[in-house]
């Protein structure tokens, strides 16, 4: 227990006083609460900029804490969703035919990582490379599913639909258990929290410790002794099953998915979160990406055409002025002045 | 069935292919060679060409003349990018890749909501002629034969002109190219100007045989950048011309034989295996070829 904590509280992460953790109490039990609040219209909603988050984590953990910045995480959020569809569909009736879906998802999206990670990592390309073959491989992805319309394009009976996606996709249940509406609201928030502390504590530990050192000097840190090849393969893999994660709540929230959710828009979204947010923070990345989906969405929703020229310009001004992230930039901000009026003893070592 | 329209209807396909190529990655290349950084709003610039030569052309232009204009509108834009935003993020790779990369959603969209989701489209010029059972685009044996002379340009540009030796010295030691009074932010701008307006010059010399629009720029992203992959960042034009042809050998067979979007996966998992192979791209692997000859011929 105690190493848990340590590792939750180490330096790794924005938010470490007493103060913070009172704050982090007070937001999830109003999370917790929300829905007794509001109309399902709303938690629905709120359960979408949810299922966002762990995309938004996987970026994070890869490209802050790694220095691997990928494009195309979106290809891992849209193969997760697909396989989930065509398992759980064939599947349907059988009461843990979604738990076999997402499985097949979360494996599906490793395995296409992983084999991408073999070459792109122990090749050792320069550091532009990855993002352009990353994209490059959503791209594809968009095209092949894009031309799967027609009867000839079905696993089962399940259709890939071209262009309209796939739809009918079930909700996840856990033997009787049906989660939707509600329960599929505290189901995003409580695999967001089970995300968020278990990055935490890996950022925290020696192997989160390994990939910073990755990030900030590879060659110094290969010389130390470590295969830093291994490490950014497996952070890469683990980043692709977040973002696979992702994908299988967004096919159990909307029940369909479209060939465009591997689109190029969609890709930017992403690298925008972490980077508004701030790379090297998880919890900044978490509050970004909520409240950059909620953005989109109410503008997306109101049939709003400048949606996109706004977050686009948002990333262009982030990167312009505040490189290191406006969220973490205000944490700063905050810390400064509360550590101005707090004792010195309260200080980090 | 006769052999030589086959062969020369191959020979055709792989030519065209390799200009394709060659022109998608054209300004991506003299921009990442010269200033290591990756523009991700090059598939934007390159609508920026077409837009600018549809508009001009359909408002009485020739053809020839909308083409020349669109290298300079894209070429300012290029400036105006490269002092507002670019500038700010030299020795920063990645920084580079996600502002472009902003830059490139904010254009697409805009492009979107200031033209409408399409433009009339120009009709291909010049014709066609038949040899045995193919026949053949005559303006796309003139797109070759353009990109032959823009390689033969490009040589020259970099090889016989002040320009050209200021820019080399930049990209060898900007500090040392500096002291000995090369205006070092000069030639990045008129570098990333020179490769914008490429960009749009291909755009547009690439537009009648697509559709304008907004996101055209986005078909031009998988090959252009797979081609700057490939071809690695050591000589870039050198570079450039050798994987355009390597992956329009890839692709054409393949394409002919399975449709083109099989061609199209063939070209990543070719990429793929040559960056496994030649993790710097051809051009370093050919570099390190004729070193090794010239250092053996020197023994």
């Amino acid at each position: 227990m105690r190493t848990i904590v340590g590792l939750i509280s180490g330096g790794a992460d924005i938010g470490r006083t007493r103060v913070f953790w009172i704050g982090f109490g007070v937001v999830v039990l109003l999370f917790l609460l929300y829905p007794t609040q509001t109309s399902a219209f709303r938690v629905s909603n709120v359960s979408y900029y949810l299922l966002n988050i762990p995309l938004g984590l996987g970026m994070a953990l890869l490209w802050g804490y790694c220095g691997v910045l990928s494009f195309g995480h979106v290809a891992y959020f849209g193969i997760a969703g697909y396989i989930y569809g065509v398992i759980a569909g064939n599947m349907s009736g059988n009461p843990f035919g979604p738990l076999a879906g997402v499985a097949g998802g979360l494996l599906a999206s490793a395995f296409v990582a992983g084999i991408f990670g073999y070459f792109v990592f122990y090749a050792r390309v320069q550091k532009w490379i990855i993002p352009i073959l990353t994209l490059v491989l959503t791209l594809l992805l968009e095209t092949f599913l894009g031309q799967t319309a027609g009867y000839q394009w079905r696993i089962g009976s399940v259709l890939l639909g071209g262009y309209n996606g796939m739809t009918g996709i079930p909700w996840f249940q856990l033997g009787g258990f049906v989660f939707e509406g509600y329960s599929f609201y505290y189901l995003c928030l409580l695999v967001v929290l089970a995300c968020y502390f278990g990055l935490r504590m890996l950022v925290n530990s020696n192997f989160g410790q390994v990939i910073v050192a990755i990030r900030e000097d590879e060659l110094r840190t290969e010389l130390f002794g470590y295969d830093i090849r291994a490490r950014q393969w497996v952070v890469f893999v683990l980043s692709a099953m977040l973002a696979g994660l992702s994908g299988l709540l967004y096919v159990q929230w909307g029940n369909y998915i479209t060939p465009s959710q591997v689109g190029l828009l969609q890709a930017a979204l992403p690298v925008i979160w972490a980077a508004v947010g701030g790379t090297t923070s998880l919890l900044a990345v978490v509050i970004s990406a909520f409240a950059l989906n909620w953005v989109t969405y109410t503008l997306s929703a109101q049939g709003n055409q400048y949606a996109m020229v706004i977050i686009g310009s948002l990333l262009v001004v982030t990167m312009l002025f505040f490189p290191r992230g406006i969220v973490v930039m205000i944490a700063e901000r905050l810390g400064r002045l509360t550590a101005r009026r707090a004792a010195p003893s309260q200080l980090q070592p | 069935m006769d052999v030589a329209p086959l062969v020369l209807s191959l020979l055709y396909q792989f030519g065209t292919g390799a200009a394709f190529f060659f022109l998608a990655a054209l300004g991506l290349v003299v921009i990442l060679g010269m200033m290591n950084i990756i523009n991700l709003a090059h598939g934007e610039l390159m609508m920026i060409g077409a837009y600018t030569a549809t508009i001009t052309y359909h408002a009485g232009v020739p053809f020839w003349l909308s083409v020349i204009l669109s290298f300079f509108v894209a070429a300012a834009f290029g400036a105006v990018l490269e002092l507002l935003i670019v500038r700010r993020f030299y020795g920063r790779e990645l920084g580079a890749l996600v502002v472009t990369w902003g830059v490139s959603l904010v254009l697409g969209q805009g492009a979107l909501l200031f033209f409408g989701p399409f433009l009339p489209s120009i009709g291909i010029p010049g014709g066609s002629f038949s040899y045995g059972d193919f026949s053949f685009s005559a303006y796309w044996l003139i797109l070759v034969l353009i990109s032959l002379l823009l390689i033969l340009a490009l040589w020259w540009l970099y090889n016989r002109t002040p320009y050209g030796l200021q820019a080399k010295a930049t990209m060898q030691n900007a500090e040392m190219a500096k002291s000995l009074g090369v205006r070092t932010p000069q030639i990045y701008t008129l570098t990333f100007s020179l490769g914008a307006g490429l960009a749009g010059l291909s755009g547009a010399l690439l537009a009648p045989t697509v559709t304008i629009a907004p996101f055209m720029g986005q078909q031009f992203v998988a090959p252009a950048f797979i081609t700057v992959v490939v071809g690695g960042a050591a000589n870039v034009i050198a570079g450039a011309v050798a994987s355009s042809a390597v992956l329009a050998a890839v692709k054409t067979p393949i394409g002919m034989a399975f449709g083109s979007f099989s061609g199209t996966v063939a070209l990543l998992f070719a990429a793929l295996i040559i960056i496994r192979i030649m993790p710097n791209g051809i051009s370093a692997a050919l570099q390190k070829y004729f070193n090794r000859r010239a250092g053996g011929a020197m023994r």
